[in-house]
């Protein structure tokens, strides 16, 4: 299999470039490893040998078929912005499965940077046939995200696995904001998944499709920051129109008075 | 946006209101001054783990450490 030839943003390494995810905005790039790479956690990086020979026939193995899947993304925002934004990124229209996001713990360490735990209620949107599997009242999927903001760095780090449905499937997400290297009014953003399934004849299939959907919602994802930039400056617009209008009526006063 | 609560989606809102001021204005900017929302957050956090509870999900190592600061030496 041909490796796609890029800049590498994370110890992984290109596995294998999908023609068809190439017809991509030109400011995003996804790389894809193939379904028939088996690796284990930790030996999916760089230097890494996989195991020669077809995917794994034992339904029960231990070695889980797995997708990787990174992106880059540019937004030309600043990165408190956009910070701020991530901090509020729900509800969002393009985002309506996530229906519940709640603060489990929060603190500040030592070196100032604040730690946020958090529990996302979300529903699947997944197809019947899927739905019919797993049982169509048990569609709800609760996610457990940490996240990082160090204030100083300019770094903001999310990590989120899904919490149910773990004996079926495991999605591990890890983003990050970061200032642009090369220009500090925009802000670059980093994300990875990796998805295994257990089980083999439904695997490639499913994989496929969570793949297909985390890249679709990470598309969302981006609109929905830039929907949520977009409401939060309206409202500083309209703070600021509204504190003239107040500051204008006493002026106004004063001056009918003389 | 909801909370996993129902009831606890008051208090979520005014949490959320009260910690959105504070990191914007304050820890983005560099202000180490801690946040007030301590009161709030322990109203609201009482329900979540009510209703975590009660709807058994598997939420993992989370101990309450509340919104604890612990400073810098300076």
């Amino acid at each position: 299999m041909r490796t796609f030839s890029g800049r590498e943003i994370f110890p992984f390494r290109a596995l294998v470039s999908d023609w068809s995810t190439r017809a991509l905005r030109w400011c995003v790039r996804h790389r894809w490893a193939g379904p028939e790479r088996q690796c284990s956690r930790t030996n999916c990086g760089s230097g890494a040998v996989f195991p020669s020979g077809s995917r794994a026939l034992n339904l029960y193995n231990t070695t889980r078929a797995m997708k990787i899947w990174t992106s880059e993304h540019v937004f030309n925002h600043p990165w408190e912005t956009v910070t701020k934004a991530a901090m509020q990124k729900y509800p969002n229209p393009m985002n309506p499965s996530v229906f519940g996001v709640d603060v489990l713990d929060r603190n500040v360490d030592r070196q100032g940077r604040l730690h946020s735990k958090r529990l996302l209620s979300t529903e699947w949107g997944l197809p019947s046939i899927v739905r019919s599997i797993i049982g169509n009242t048990r569609t709800c999927t609760y996610i457990q995200e940490h996240s990082v903001v160090d204030p100083k760095e300019k770094t903001f780090e999310l990590q989120s696995t899904n919490i149910t449905f773990t004996n079926m499937v495991s999605v591990d997400e890890r983003l990050v904001y970061r200032p642009h290297p090369e220009d500090p009014e925009k802000t670059m953003l980093t994300q990875e998944a990796i998805i295994s399934v257990k089980g083999v004849s439904l695997s490639s299939y499913l994989e496929g499709l969570m793949a297909s959907t985390i890249s679709s919602n990470a598309g969302k994802g981006r609109e929905a920051m830039e929907w949520v930039i977009r409401r939060l400056n309206t409202e500083i617009e309209e703070l600021a129109i509204t504190a003239r209008g107040t500051l204008r009526t006493p002026m106004a006063a004063a001056v009918t008075e003389k | 946006m909801n909370s996993v609560g129902e009831g606890c989606t008051e208090l979520k809102r005014e949490y959320d209101q009260c910690f959105n001021r504070w990191f914007a204005e304050k820890f983005l900017k560099g202000d180490r001054s801690a946040d007030p929302c301590s009161e709030l957050f322990l109203k609201y956090h009482t329900c979540v783990q009510k209703a975590i509870k009660e709807k058994d999900i598997p939420v993992e190592g989370v101990e309450f450490m509340g919104p604890n600061r612990e400073k810098a030496d300076s």
